[in-house]
């Protein structure tokens, strides 16, 4: 199956299923969670269910596009469900379906994977779902986001895109995976991920072990840094403010990859992203729901 | 008298995490045992069951009810509950009225411990039927089960390992009524997952004898052992069909057994060429990654195949063994790659990088752990050998010991650590020597755990470990009670196997204060302070060591009583006792050992033994022993010579007066019984003995 197919058919799905369709957030970030309609989504009392594409930049992980298997950049499909409903399973389960996946001849697990994310003060319990011995989803119930206890708790379901193309394909690179066909007058032109990526991929991985400016982004840490409480403290706004905890999180991991930031800086500089984080969720919850404690807030699915 | 019916409890959950399997199962089963009996409801105990989805639980017999209890109620004395009249006072009234009986059954008693006599009444409490009391005790149990990570799902405030779906609840064939977090009790519950694809009925189970069979049918094995016994079987059967045998891991054979529902070994291939990986490197990916068994052929090499568990009865399109290798490719594509980058430069090359890798906070980094270690290797492999190119390659394996942690393969898999490091060095060259010690110094890991198979790699493991245990005692980390974060003890006990089994003269004391010596001065505390607590340690380590190695208590006791740092000697003295422990003679010796002590416990006997002092014959002949046992100094037979010893002593206390008038008399007597006691405890104080 085409990547652009397997995109499709799962945003058909869950739209059928009552989620609103959301789009990737045009910001760099490590993980679908960071996207705002998670991040914020998942806080509060009020019913919630959004499914979306977002891009993953993770530059420790760019291998120059030589590696088969490893990329700085992939796409995950996210699924968030307020509150997770008794069926989340199945609805899983069937989405596979939906994928052309006959589970009666597939050995399906979901193996204990618990999630953390130390710079959104957010973790949750779940599995990662393995088919046939792959790694293909995580699954997972928050608990936690932007330190706050959640309440309803949501379910998040994330698809590896590529990872799941590659599987059902047989592919052995995930370069040669097709992205989707271009027809024109002329005939039929099959684009694989390879013609759209592997440059990209080249280049990218390059920056973040060799030419991204050491100094700069130390500088832009703290620029983001500052501006982002400026906005949350001058102005209460939570969503330019989080934009800039996110900044703060991409450029840290460009340091890390860079090899720029020592065992014992490490935990300090998560926690300088936390703190942001944490404090726009707080201001998020108070403009939502007038408090910042979501068991306080008014009856389930929200009363404003 | 009613009969006993058998009791049934199903929670199905989602996926529970296998490491909580277990410790769930049996503190329900313990609690739910400690409750029926507080309810007079004598029971067994329960049979537990798991799978992944499932936590279950049957028997015991319990009968249909509790049987009816008496209790006494004592309350006011008599004066106050009758009158001078001898009618009721509103007082004596209330207090029938509080047990619901009529005056008339109100006894008047003087109970123990009462100064005059009371009014009692005696209730009976009718035993109430067992299902209710199930029915109102069971969400409480459930509830009260310690989860360590556990969590809310939905709107629900009820916290447990995983969501839990549906609830099977029987006493006999009646379902308990009982509702947690909104699911109600029924007599059915759900098979395995894809069974249910073809079969949407819940799977009905009418007894708690059914309980097994029913869910057989639907795709499940809910006993844990029938499972691990199946994949073990399989295993074997697969292996065997390629003329190989299964790398044991009984660890990996566990994990599969729980994480399955019904399981079926799935046999897949890997390209040959990635047998150029060390095999440790595949063992472990295949392990950690696929959690998968390698096959090794009759020479011990390993065969281009693995061994995987699927959660299902076949693998009829043959899609389970397909994926399971695409994965394993890509996973070993890695490790090749990881294999072929790491060795692109020599290993000691990340020597300096290992300034930047903290080992802890206080002792600074990998790289000042490493300077230590050299240190300590060239003290001690100098005062056991005066070959310079011998001591040369000791300090060249620690030098490059701890290189490995900068490398990818062991940043992919931390539990290469050493092994890698020792594969590198093969690869570039190295002394056989070098290699080896710095593959095997992380041993032994824990106490099944082999040793390093070469001294230097002893020699290697010993000084490392020293290094973190003196290290970290050093900075204040000691471990208290069940905490031991940095795995100290584990440590400490392989210092001392080491010793132990190598016969190596070096004593705990030596070690520490070379050890300390080398820390210096990024110790916090004290050293006396640290000497002090690392002694006690190493002597809580030796003694579990005499446990480990099978002695009896009594030989332990007495043994480590008579001196612990000496682990050759102490070993030796063991030894001897063990085999003498049998010896007849000895009960007596031991007998005569207490009296001695009993004898000299309020004297200060004097060490200068005069023999010419002593009267009768008894007290001569024990002075000659005396005179042997002193100029014995092989532990076996100074056992041997005090086996000899047991009759005249016998003699000796049966006719000598030892706190005799004469005092020069009684000083040769009690100094002969002083110097004897000296000579038991070369070996043994034999007063612990028992």
């Amino acid at each position: 199956m085409h990547i652009q197919e397997l995109i499709l058919r799962l945003q058909r799905f869950w739209a059928d299923r009552g989620c609103l369709i959301g789009q990737p957030y045009d910001l760099e970030k490590g993980a679908g969670t960071m996207n705002p309609l998670t991040f914020f989504g998942a806080l509060g009392s009020k019913p919630w269910n959004v499914a979306y594409v977002e891009p993953s930049r993770r530059p420790a992980d760019g291998r120059y596009g030589e590696n088969p298997f490893r990329v700085y950049k992939h796409l995950q499909f996210q699924v968030i469900l307020k509150p997770s409903p008794a069926k989340v399973q199945d609805l899983y389960i069937e989405s596979l379906e939906a994928l052309g996946i006959d589970l009666t001849k597939h050995d399906l697990r979901f193996e204990e994977d618990n999630w953390e994310s130390p710079s959104l003060g957010a973790w949750g319990v779940g599995w990662q779902v393995v088919l046939d011995g792959m790694e293909i989803s995580q699954f997972t119930y928050f608990q936690q986001v932007g330190g706050l206890d959640c309440r309803p708790v949501s379910a998040e379901l994330t698809y590896g895109i590529e990872r799941i193309c590659m599987f059902l394909g047989g592919y052995d690179n995930i370069f040669d995976l097709v992205h989707g066909e271009v027809k024109t007058d002329d005939g039929v032109f099959p684009v694989t991920y390879g013609q759209m990526r592997q440059r990209e991929e080249f280049e990218l991985s390059a920056y973040s072990f060799e030419h991204a400016d050491i100094d700069l982004h130390r500088s832009l840490f703290d620029a983001f840094e500052k501006e982002g409480w400026r906005l949350l403290k001058d102005h209460g706004h939570f969503l330019s403010a989080y934009e800039q905890a996110l900044k703060m999180s991409h450029t840290f991991n460009v340091l890390d990859a860079r090899g720029a930031v020592s065992t014992t800086e490490r935990p300090g500089i998560i926690k300088r992203v936390r703190d942001l984080a944490c404090a726009c969720a707080r201001a998020y919850l108070e403009h939502q729901e007038g408090t910042v404690a979501p068991a306080e807030a008014p009856g389930k699915g929200g009363a404003k | 008298m009613s009969t006993a019916k058998t009791f049934l409890l199903e929670l199905h959950c989602e996926e529970i995490p296998a490491r909580f399997l277990t410790p769930l199962t049996e503190e329900f089963a313990t609690a739910f045992v400690a409750w029926s009996q507080n309810q007079g409801l004598a029971s067994a105990a329960l049979k537990t069951f798991y799978s992944p989805r499932k936590l279950a639980w049957r028997g015991p017999g319990l009968p249909a009810s509790q049987p009816d209890q008496t209790e006494t109620q004592v309350g006011p004395p008599q004066r106050m509950c009758v009158g001078e009249d001898g009618k009721p006072t509103i007082q004596g009234l209330k207090f029938a009225e509080k047990w619901g009986v009529d005056f008339s059954a109100v006894r008047f008693e003087q109970p123990a411990g009462k100064k005059e006599p009371c009014a009692v009444v005696t209730i009976t409490k009718q035993g109430r039927p067992t299902v209710d009391l199930l029915a109102e005790a069971l969400p409480g149990l459930i509830a009260g089960l310690h989860v360590p990570k556990a969590m809310r799902w939905g709107n629900s405030e009820f916290e447990f390992v995983r969501p839990i779906r549906n609830i099977l609840c029987l006493f006999g064939d009646q379902v308990v009524p009982i509702t947690v977090d909104g699911v109600a009790a029924t007599n059915t519950t759900w098979g395995h997952r894809l069974y249910h694809r073809d079969h949407p009925a819940p799977v009905t189970v009418a007894t708690p004898e059914a309980y097994e069979s029913a869910l057989e049918t639907a795709g499940v094995v809910v006993s844990v052992e029938a499972r691990r016994t199946r994949i073990a079987q399989q295993l074997e059967t697969l292996a065997a069909e390629v003329k190989g045998r299964v790398v044991a891991d009984a660890e990996l054979l566990d994990t599969l057994a729980e994480i399955v529902e019904f399981p079926k070994i799935v046999r897949g291939e890997f390209p040959a060429d990635f047998l150029e990986l060390p095999k440790e490197v595949l063992v472990t990916s295949l392990r950690e990654h696929q959690k998968s068994f390698c096959i090794e052929g009759p020479d011990g090499a390993l065969l281009p195949c693995f061994l995987t568990a699927a959660n299902r009865t076949d693998d009829p399109a043959g899609f389970v063994k397909a994926g399971n290798e695409w994965v394993l490719k890509a996973r070993l594509y890695d490790a090749r790659f990881f294999f072929a980058e790491d060795r692109k430069h020599p290993l000691s090359d990340r020597l300096e990088k290992l300034m930047a890798l903290t080992f802890q906070r206080e002792l600074g980094s990998y790289h000042d752990k490493t300077g230590r270690v050299v240190a300590l290797v060239k003290n001690l492999a100098s005062r056991m050998s005066d070959d310079t190119d011998h001591i040369d390659r000791a300090l060249e394996a620690a030098r490059m010991a701890k290189c490995d942690l900068r490398t990818l393969m062991v940043g992919e898999f931390p539990e290469l650590q050493g092994v890698m490091g020792g594969e590198y060095l093969r690869h570039e060259g190295a002394h056989e020597e070098v290699w080896m010690a710095v593959k095997e110094h992380y041993r032994p890991v824990g106490a099944d755990d082999a040793l390093p198979g070469t001294p230097m790699g002893c020699l290697l493991s010993l000084c490392d470990k020293l290094d973190t245990v003196a290290g970290c005692f050093a900075v204040g980390l000691i471990p208290t009670g069940s905490k031991d974060p940095l795995a100290l003890r584990r440590a400490g006990q392989g210092i001392v196997r080491i010793l132990w089994e190598r016969g190596w003269a070096f004593t705990p004391a030596d070690l520490i204060e070379v050890a300390l010596r080398v820390v210096g001065a990024k110790a916090t505390k004290p050293a006396a302070e640290t000497t002090e607590a690392l002694l006690a340690f190493f002597k809580d380590r030796v003694a579990y060591q005499l446990e480990l190695a099978g002695y009896a208590g009594s030989v332990r006791r007495s043994a480590l009583a008579a001196g612990w740092e000496d682990l050759a000697d102490l070993k030796a003295r063991c030894e001897a006792l063990s085999a003498f422990a049998e010896d007849a003679r000895f009960a007596s010796l031991a007998q005569s050992a207490k009296r001695i002590g009993n004898i000299l416990k309020d004297e200060t006997a004097s060490g200068d033994f005069d023999s010419a002092l002593l009267t009768q014959d008894e007290e001569k002949v024990l002075a000659e022993h005396l005179g042997r046992l002193e100029a014995t100094g092989d532990q076996k037979a100074l056992l041997a010579a005090l086996a000899d010893l047991a009759a005249p002593l016998e003699a000796f206390f049966n006719a000598v007066m030892v706190k005799c008038e004469d005092p020069a008399l009684r000083a040769a007597r009690l100094s002969l019984l002083h110097r004897l006691r000296l000579a038991f405890l070369r070996v043994a104080d034999f007063s612990l003995w028992q």
